[in-house]
């Protein structure tokens, strides 16, 4: 008895000492003021240079720390509202050829890598157009040369006259856009992936493995000095533990759940504003029509027929999600989703089951294996799908698999269907580009994510979409744009479904001073005048 | 002895050239491209392909083989291919961590299991000792992710003793210290449950013979006899279960380090999966087999300490 006693009172000091180690809770950096304290859903860091930055949240950091020679107005991403950034002004010769830049003077890189100069600028864009040194560099084979003409003008020389959409596209703070400091690239050359030196209100401070990135104020920010001292972005993966820490007050912002019933579970604890903004991410369902029966018209306009979009949208959340009905997003340059006479696929399931027999598929068909991605805003909505086209007759054995290797396999023709969901930059060109022009149909030598290898198997919409590119007048752009998406609606080689925008979630103290809309940085745009009051 | 160490260090690299080569060809097979991660989904084939050259990807397979294995000899572990970084700068920031947090763990569940063990031995089939097997069950039985954020809903959210993420500087010891308590006891308390399952067991065959029951016919005291003479010959089995659990613990912690936002091997080795960085999986299972090798090495000369029978040829 004695023994145990005395082995019961050893075990319970040992847990006194650990809850007293509970006494004294050591400051969180959210009680600090002017930390704005950030958690974000990814496990680490990709690259910090805008150049190379196609992780989404990579692209999150990168906002903060470069400016392009103009920019979107903040909080939204309207190619018809493009403003002034590095660049104070631009001119366009008479054969629309040359654009010249006049910079604003006595901008100044972070860590004292002195002013911005024409030479920064050149050093950019030909950065931005190598594929050696670029993720992005497609988007400028436009792009001849780019001279300096002197310190603060910037001339670029393009191989054929554009419309001013498409050359701004070129130059607005996102990826290839942002202008950063030659001197400091070619000190730190591989350095710079992890130590960006840019204009930006906030310059990259200290990065922490798997832990955080560090960004502090630039005081010699050409539109003031930031209200904030620094940001703190926290690599947490797991939603529970983020939500919890928000919860606590130890976060100011985090990225949220794009699922209606967690915006209404954080609604009702409170203490939060929720923003729900553009871009939205497009969901489409590309048919591989190298495999049968989806080489048959009938087939896939019976798929397009037995998807409900209702459902899976009440499923989703209204609030967050809603119908698209042409294959470019609704919002970008060029989309005919508000037009009246895009067809729209309404959910009909006898008109289905009509097809499908008519087809030679009285009894439904099964379509053999369909690959799907793990990650839950996919793999969710394509269950339901199954279901859906289940109860016409069209089966298939969904498979799951980790987002990488999914990327990888569908590029590899290895599934009947595709759910893809993509936001680009939003015009037509992009979106009718890579999903529907030939030279992108995937396993060619040019493949991007043409999956339903639209073009080949059938006749596609190349000539459409080479007409318009870098045609500089934007209505004629506008009408060849239309044409290519009303024949991709009546060749059916994949369709829209809807659109799932980003859910944004952020303590009401921080105030952001503008009003969120859509964001180019596919989260919070932390500027001089956001703060926490 | 020494020549018994000398003898297992020697075989340490056979061991390892042979789990570099599995973790060579392993990362290879699975589908997904490094570049095409890089670059992200809109990414062209040409620009993917174009990146793989100068990641080195399009070389013939012997050949990059033969490269890594050159740079593991020097010692180099390479850089990652996503970050360019340094390996080692990336695993040496990380590993201290891995490293307190398996050893809180590991501590917390001898500490606690080991006592509540031979007492539910001692104490068998009493009120005491069926709650403790239905605990222990229910420790082995919750995953780990659910008991991590079971404690922080407790301790950090209701009661607010822990932070959830804690300070960016963590380079404190009351901080680190502070920091250690929910994920150390999230691990400790599965640890636990399994060191006091075995303990009891062990401890339960050990009391039933004839030296035990002599000493107590000597007069020592209930306390002596368990020390000297129960606990001393049940400690081979648990010495063998806390060295196969730390083993476990350094690369299979990582739902507790997702979950409390702590950096760890674990939560490297995942996101270099996820990133296809080759370069970091290869070295970190690397990395992983030298620990292992270590862990496996301090086992089993510990056996040496517990049992002075015990020797090594």
């Amino acid at each position: 008895m004695r023994a145990s006693a005395r082995l019961t009172r050893w075990t319970g000091a040992f847990l006194a000492m650990l809850l007293m180690l509970a006494v004294g809770s050591p400051p969180t950096d959210a009680q600090t003021d002017q930390t704005l304290e950030v958690g974000l859903s990814l496990p680490d860091i990709g690259r910090l240079d805008p150049h190379r930055s196609s992780l989404t949240q990579d692209v999150a950091i990168v906002d903060a720390i470069f400016n392009g020679l103009v920019q979107f107005p903040v909080g939204t991403i309207d190619l018809n509202r493009i403003e002034p950034g590095l660049a104070e002004r631009w001119e366009v010769s008479k054969d629309g050829k040359a654009w010249t830049f006049y910079l604003r003077k006595g901008v100044q890189f972070h860590h004292n890598y002195g002013e911005l100069t024409s030479d920064d600028v050149v050093f950019s864009l030909e950065k931005a157009a190598d594929p050696k040194r670029s993720a992005f560099s497609p988007n400028y084979r436009n792009l001849d040369r780019v001279e300096a003409v002197d310190r603060h003008t910037v001339r670029i020389h393009l191989k054929n006259p554009a419309s001013q959409p498409d050359v701004l596209a070129m130059l607005v703070n996102y990826h290839g856009g942002h202008i950063v400091s030659k001197k400091a690239v070619s000190e730190l050359g591989d350095k710079f992936l992890l130590n960006p030196v840019g204009t930006g209100p906030f310059a990259f401070k200290e990065y922490a493995p798997q832990r955080y990135v560090m960004l502090e104020r630039h005081n010699r920010h050409f539109r003031g000095r930031p209200k904030i001292a620094r940001i703190v972005y926290r690599y947490m993966p797991d939603l529970k533990s983020r939500q919890l820490a928000f919860e606590r007050g130890e976060l100011h912002v985090i990225e949220g759940l794009r699922e209606q019933w967690w915006v209404d579970e954080l609604k009702r604890k409170g203490d939060v504003v929720i923003d729900v903004v553009g871009p939205g991410e497009m969901r489409t369902l590309h048919f591989n029509m190298t495999r049968k029966p989806l080489d048959d018209l009938r087939v896939r306009q019976a798929i397009a027929y037995g998807i409900s979009r209702r459902e899976i949208i009440e499923f989703v959340g209204p609030a967050i999600a809603y119908p698209a009905y042409a294959p470019v997003p609704p919002g970008y340059l060029g989309s005919i989703h508000d037009a009246s006479d895009t067809p729209r696929f309404s959910y009909d399931p006898s008109r289905a089951k009509r097809l499908l027999a008519e087809a030679g598929y009285p009894n439904g068909v099964d379509l053999g294996v369909v690959l799907i991605t793990s990650v839950d805003p996919l793999r969710r909505p394509m269950e339901m799908i199954t279901e859906q086209l289940r109860r016409i007759g069209i089966t298939y054995t969904l498979q799951v698999l980790d987002h990488t290797s999914w990327h990888a396999r569908i590029r590899l023709n290895a599934s009947a269907l595709v759910l893809f969901g993509a936001a680009r930059f939003p015009t037509g060109d992009q979106y009718l580009s890579q999903f529907y022009h030939s030279r992108s149909i995937v396993g060619s030598p040019t493949a991007v994510t043409n999956f339903s290898h639209y073009g080949s198997v059938i006749p596609g919409v190349d000539h459409f979409i080479d007409a318009a590119k870098d045609e500089p007048d934007t209505q004629k752009q506008l009408k060849a744009w239309g044409q290519a998406q009303q024949k991709i609606l009546v060749d059916l080689p994949a369709i829209p479904l809807y659109v799932l925008r980003l859910v944004l979630v952020r303590k009401p103290n921080v105030d952001l001073g503008y009003k969120p809309e859509a964001t180019v940085a596919l989260f919070y745009q932390f500027r001089e005048f956001t703060a926490i009051k | 002895m020494k020549r018994y160490i000398l003898y297992r260090l020697l075989l340490v690299i056979p061991s390892l050239w042979a789990v570099f080569t599995f973790a060579f060809v392993l990362v290879r097979i699975v589908p997904g491209d490094p570049a095409l991660a890089m670059l992200g989904d809109h990414a062209s084939q040409e620009a993917v392909q174009e990146l793989r050259i100068r990641m080195g990807l399009d070389r013939p397979l012997w050949q990059q083989y033969g490269a890594f294995l050159a740079e593991l000899a020097r010692g180099d572990l390479g850089r990652s291919l996503v970050t360019k970084r340094p390996i080692i700068t990336d695993v040496a920031q990380v590993l201290p961590y891995t490293v307190e947090l398996t050893f809180t763990g590991i501590l917390l569940g001898v500490v606690l299991g080991v006592p509540l063990g031979v007492l539910s031995a001692v104490k068998r089939n009493s009120a005491f000792d069926h709650m403790a097997r239905i605990v222990s069950l229910a420790g082995l039985s919750v995953p780990a992710f659910y008991l991590a954020i079971l404690l922080l809903l407790v301790f950090s959210v209701s009661l607010g003793w822990f932070p959830v993420i804690g300070p960016v500087s963590d380079t404190g010891l009351k901080v680190r210290l502070h920091n250690l308590v929910l994920p150390g006891l999230s691990l400790g308390l599965m640890m636990t449950a399994y060191v006091m399952r075995m303990t009891r067991s062990t401890v339960l065959q050990v009391l039933t013979h004839d030296y035990v029951r002599s000493a107590r016919a000597k007069g020592l005291a209930e306390m002596r006899v368990l020390r000297r003479h129960v606990l001393t010959n049940s400690l081979i089995p648990i010495v063998t279960l806390v060295g196969l659990h730390a083993n476990y613990l350094v690369g299979g912690s990582v739902m507790t380090e997702i979950v409390f936002n702590r950096p760890g091997l674990g939560k490297l080795i995942v996101g270099a999966m996820f990133q296809r960085d080759y370069a970091v999986l290869q070295s970190l299972l690397v990395v992983y087999a030298v620990v292992v090798v270590f862990i496996n090495l301090l086992t089993d000369l510990s056996y040496g300490i517990v049992d002075p029978r015990v020797r090594y040829e």
